[in-house]
């Protein structure tokens, strides 16, 4: 049919756009030389020095410390606010639902400077800079993470299972966190490669609080910006292979749970 | 005292007045049925017997004990509810477990209780599926398992088959008076379906606006509606107007404003009958008829009044549009209402 | 409910404590300080008198509506037949779609200007091809101006635009353009008398996201800008942060611009919302 032809191709030229660059960058990094058309010298040389390079490990490393801890701190407290709010005062959602929208409004550079103005001469611990990058983190990744689970939650139907639970015995409490998180917590893998992914690729508020204090992959890459192309290439690469592993392993875990529950 | 009692329970959802001095008296062992439309209060006052609900002022007892301030998970009451409230993430035995769990039994007693309550429900062999792979009817049964599996003192009921469609219903309805008398748990039912009420129960209590309209055995009620609301909601009555059963039939002995005849009641023949002390006897025309099932229903027109009456399918014979037919229907079975 | 203890009310603190501290109090401060003169505590308004007369900063905030206008609109309009083409496509090339679109839409920032600086720098490969093809266009391109900025902008716009409204292209029922054709229409006209005015509440809602998301965009224009095209994120890191003499101060109410052009292009948004509501079915 006409249509789906033409819809394909408008994926297919889409996709193709938006592919390339990838695909130049990967392509990049394996090979010497690239001052004409067409490139020179195919070499794993770039990776080996990369790989090996202890300044970069360990500065992915940070990275991922600093992706990993304000997500499992956001997650906690959201649940914690979630708790109170399901069982005891529903009323309060429109609340925090608005103080959860904020941050959309509060991109990057705006939150960076708001939070670093502010606590950079506070007292310790505030002024540490690792503090103020994960906590301000955490206010970026927080609409993502409260949509994700109320979202779950609302599918779940809470309160009635809150009830049942009461009736067989628990408190409220037990009747929370045994029974309603475990199931709003598949609806997180979702969201946990997303906030992941944010800060995986930020750079303003690393480079604006974090600066030279705390170095980050990012930060790294941007070092190697004006040194070697090469080296920068490889960086790109390794950091968004990292990123397509994590989505794959979420994607992976979600099927396996899925196909868990239809046996 | 009786086994559970209501006193003088008043509920408000902030103005609006739900439950109305409610006094109630629920016998040891019995399955009642709190009975009426949408909205009467119902369901509110079995909430507030779970403790789910607080109630506004009143007390309520509980085998000598007044329970009033109890925390819902300590009173021993086991509830279903309509949206069966399976936990997810959790399998049919795991389901049925929790309660027996909360009370830090040991694990093979708890499988022991658990494969004896799968017994009665009927669903042996599926004790590790998960809800999102049973039926309506199968998850009911798991809720129905796990709220007795604790042997709870009462049995809540929440319009438990309001969900599930209707000829499941029926093999529901009888699992569920079977599981409660073989247990002996006093258990109370909500519905909005007068028949499922008619069904089930032992005794039925019919609420209107947050009140009980009357408590009867379920025949009590069906032959003697006492009001024009327990009339129209029980059964299929004619409810006519004083003024218009004087026209009819007229007889002068009109207490109320109201007569209500059940459709059954009254017998027609295309001869007039014999002549009795204790009936109305009078002529009508056919209009039209319905059929359901087993039963005809003829809408019948008496001195321009429309009643209905409900003949047995016994015979084929079908009375015909327009016909002339005599209807016969004893005194006491026309109700002031 | 037994309400006898409030302990519960512990269990929201954190939240709260997290979103007072970093979230609430920041911005109120960002505000507070805009108005303060630099140094000391008091009340003036000369930092946005400077922002609106002194030409760099004039500069700024132009520049950053122009490039956050352009690209969303270019954005949303190649979105709308990617949506489209998704909504129309069969199952297989649909996940195959959403799945490009979700990889490519962590591809933003530093690494995208370097992958357009490989095509498009001085030495990029497109450069290199159009100085042998003789191509001007692509020869004399300089992705360090803001045509360069324009395009990387665009890029990351696509992905996100796209995901945004697939789900409104999904609420398209068939039976609708079905009832066009049979009353006489064309495609055509189902398309500009019923789909688009249908779906226009979205598309301008995701054109405020895709605004917001451009103006204060950091990375991409610090990545390959440097001091050539003046932006307003730019211009506000600068005074916090760098060589230069730090303007808390000042640096606010660029902050404080930064976020009114964003509500103004809400409110606009809204008020083009509410026209187009007016006459659709929805």
């Amino acid at each position: 049919m006409k249509k789906s032809r033409a819809s394909k191709g408008t994926i297919l030229i889409i996709s193709l756009y938006l592919v390339m660059p990838l695909l130049l960058t990967f392509l990049y990094s394996i090979f010497t030389e690239w001052n004409e058309v067409l490139p020179n010298g195919l070499t794993l040389k770039y990776y080996k020095e990369i790989l090996l390079d202890k300044y970069f490990l360990t500065s992915v490393l940070r990275t991922m410390l600093i992706s990993a801890i304000p997500f499992i701190l956001c997650t906690s407290v959201v649940l914690l606010a979630l708790y109170v709010i399901i069982v005891y005062h529903p009323g309060w959602d429109k609340y925090m639902q608005m103080l959860c929208n904020i941050p959309y409004a509060l991109q990057g550079i705006i939150l960076a400077i708001s939070v670093l103005s502010l606590y950079v001469g506070a007292p310790y611990p505030l002024s540490n800079r690792f503090v103020m990058v994960v906590l301000t983190y955490c206010i970026v990744i927080l609409p993502y993470i409260y949509r994700g689970l109320k979202n779950s939650l609302d599918t779940v139907n809470a309160k009635c299972l809150i009830e049942a639970a009461q009736m067989l015995g628990a408190n409220r409490f037990y009747a929370f966190f045994k029974v309603i998180v475990p199931n709003i917590l598949s609806g997180i893998s979702i969201v946990a490669m997303l906030s992941i992914s944010i800060v995986f690729g930020d750079f303003a508020i690393i480079n604006i609080i974090g600066g030279s204090y705390y170095q980050t992959a990012q930060m790294y890459l941007y070092k190697k910006l004006f040194s070697s192309g090469q080296a920068s290439s490889v960086i790109i690469v390794v950091m968004f292979g990292l990123t397509l592993i994590l989505s794959g392993i979420v994607n992976i875990l979600n099927k396996k749970k899925v196909r868990n529950r239809e046996d | 005292m009786a086994y559970i009692r209501f006193e003088h329970i008043n509920k408000y959802f902030g103005e609006n007045h739900v439950l109305k001095d409610i006094n109630l008296d629920i016998e040891r062992e019995q399955l009642v049925t709190l009975l009426g439309p949408s909205g009467c209060g119902k369901s509110t006052l079995l909430r507030c017997l779970s403790g789910l609900e607080r109630i506004t002022s009143g007390r309520i007892f509980m085998d000598g004990t007044d329970i009033t301030d109890i925390d819902p998970r300590d009173r021993n009451i086991g509830m279903v509810f309509q949206q069966y409230s399976l936990f997810p993430n959790m399998n049919v035995a795991e389901n049925i477990a929790f309660g027996l769990r909360m009370k830090k039994l040991g694990k093979n007693d708890i499988a022991k209780k658990v494969s004896e309550v799968i017994g009665m429900v009927e669903l042996s062999g599926k004790e590790k599926a998960y809800p999102a792979n049973l039926s309506g009817g199968q998850q009911q049964r798991v809720a129905l398992a796990r709220a007795i599996v604790t042997r709870p003192k009462v049995l809540l009921l929440d319009e438990p088959l309001s969900a599930i469609d209707a000829k499941l219903r029926r093999s529901l309805q009888q699992s569920i008076k079977r599981i409660q008398s073989e247990l002996g748990i006093t258990s109370i039912f909500v519905t909005h379906d007068q028949d499922e009420a008619m069904v089930m129960s032992d005794r039925i209590h019919l609420f209107h606006n947050g009140e009980i309209e009357q408590s009867d055995s379920p025949i009590s009620i069906y032959t003697n509606p006492r009001t024009k609301f327990a009339a129209e909601f029980i059964g299929h009555y004619n409810i006519i107007t004083a003024a218009q059963f004087h026209k009819i039939t007229g007889g002068t002995d009109t207490v109320s404003e109201n007569v209500a005849i059940r459709p059954e009641a009254m017998e027609i023949s295309l001869t007039p009958h014999e002549k009795k002390e204790n009936s109305y006897q009078f002529q009508g025309i056919i209009i039209n008829h319905l059929s359901h099932g087993n039963v005809l229903r003829y809408n019948v027109e008496v001195s321009g009044i429309s009643l209905e009456v409900d003949v047995l399918f016994r015979s084929f014979y079908l009375y015909e549009n327009g016909q002339t037919i005599f209807i016969s229907v004893e005194h006491r079975n026309c109700l002031p209402v | 409910m037994k309400l006898k203890s409030r302990r519960y009310l512990i269990a929201i603190l954190p939240f709260l404590l997290l979103v007072l501290f970093y979230e609430l109090i920041p911005i109120l401060m960002i505000v507070i300080r805009s108005f303060q003169p630099e140094g000391h505590i008091g009340f003036t308004f000369d930092n946005y008198i400077s922002i609106f007369t002194k030409r760099l900063y004039q500069q700024a905030v132009v520049n950053s509506i122009f490039v956050s206008v352009i690209s969303s609109v270019i954005g949303i309009i190649i979105a709308f037949f990617g949506a489209k083409a998704t909504n129309e496509a069969t199952s297989r090339w649909r996940s195959f779609f959403i799945n490009i679109l979700n990889m490519t839409s962590n591809f933003a920032g530093i690494p995208l200007a370097f992958a357009f600086i490989i095509l498009l720098g001085n030495t990029g490969i497109l450069v290199l091809l159009g100085k042998e093809a003789g191509i001007s266009a692509l020869a004399d391109f300089n992705v360090y101006s803001v045509n360069g900025l324009l395009l990387t902008y665009i890029y990351f716009q696509i992905p996100l635009a796209i995901l945004l409204i697939i789900p409104t292209f999904d609420g398209l029922r068939r039976e609708w353009k079905e009832a066009v054709l049979l009353l006489g229409g064309s495609p055509l006209i189902y398309w500009t008398r019923v789909a688009i005015p249908t779906i226009m509440p979205s598309l301008l809602a995701t054109l405020s996201v895709l605004f917001s998301n451009a103006v204060a965009a950091y990375a991409t224009a610090y990545a390959l800008l440097a001091n050539n095209y003046s932006l307003l994120p730019i211009r506000i890191s600068e005074q916090f942060v760098g060589d230069i003499v730090q303007r808390k101060e000042f640096g606010s109410a660029l902050a404080v611009v930064l976020m009114l052009t964003m509500v103004f292009a809400t409110l606009i948004n809204n008020y083009f919302v509410k026209k187009s509501r007016g006459g659709a079915a929805r």
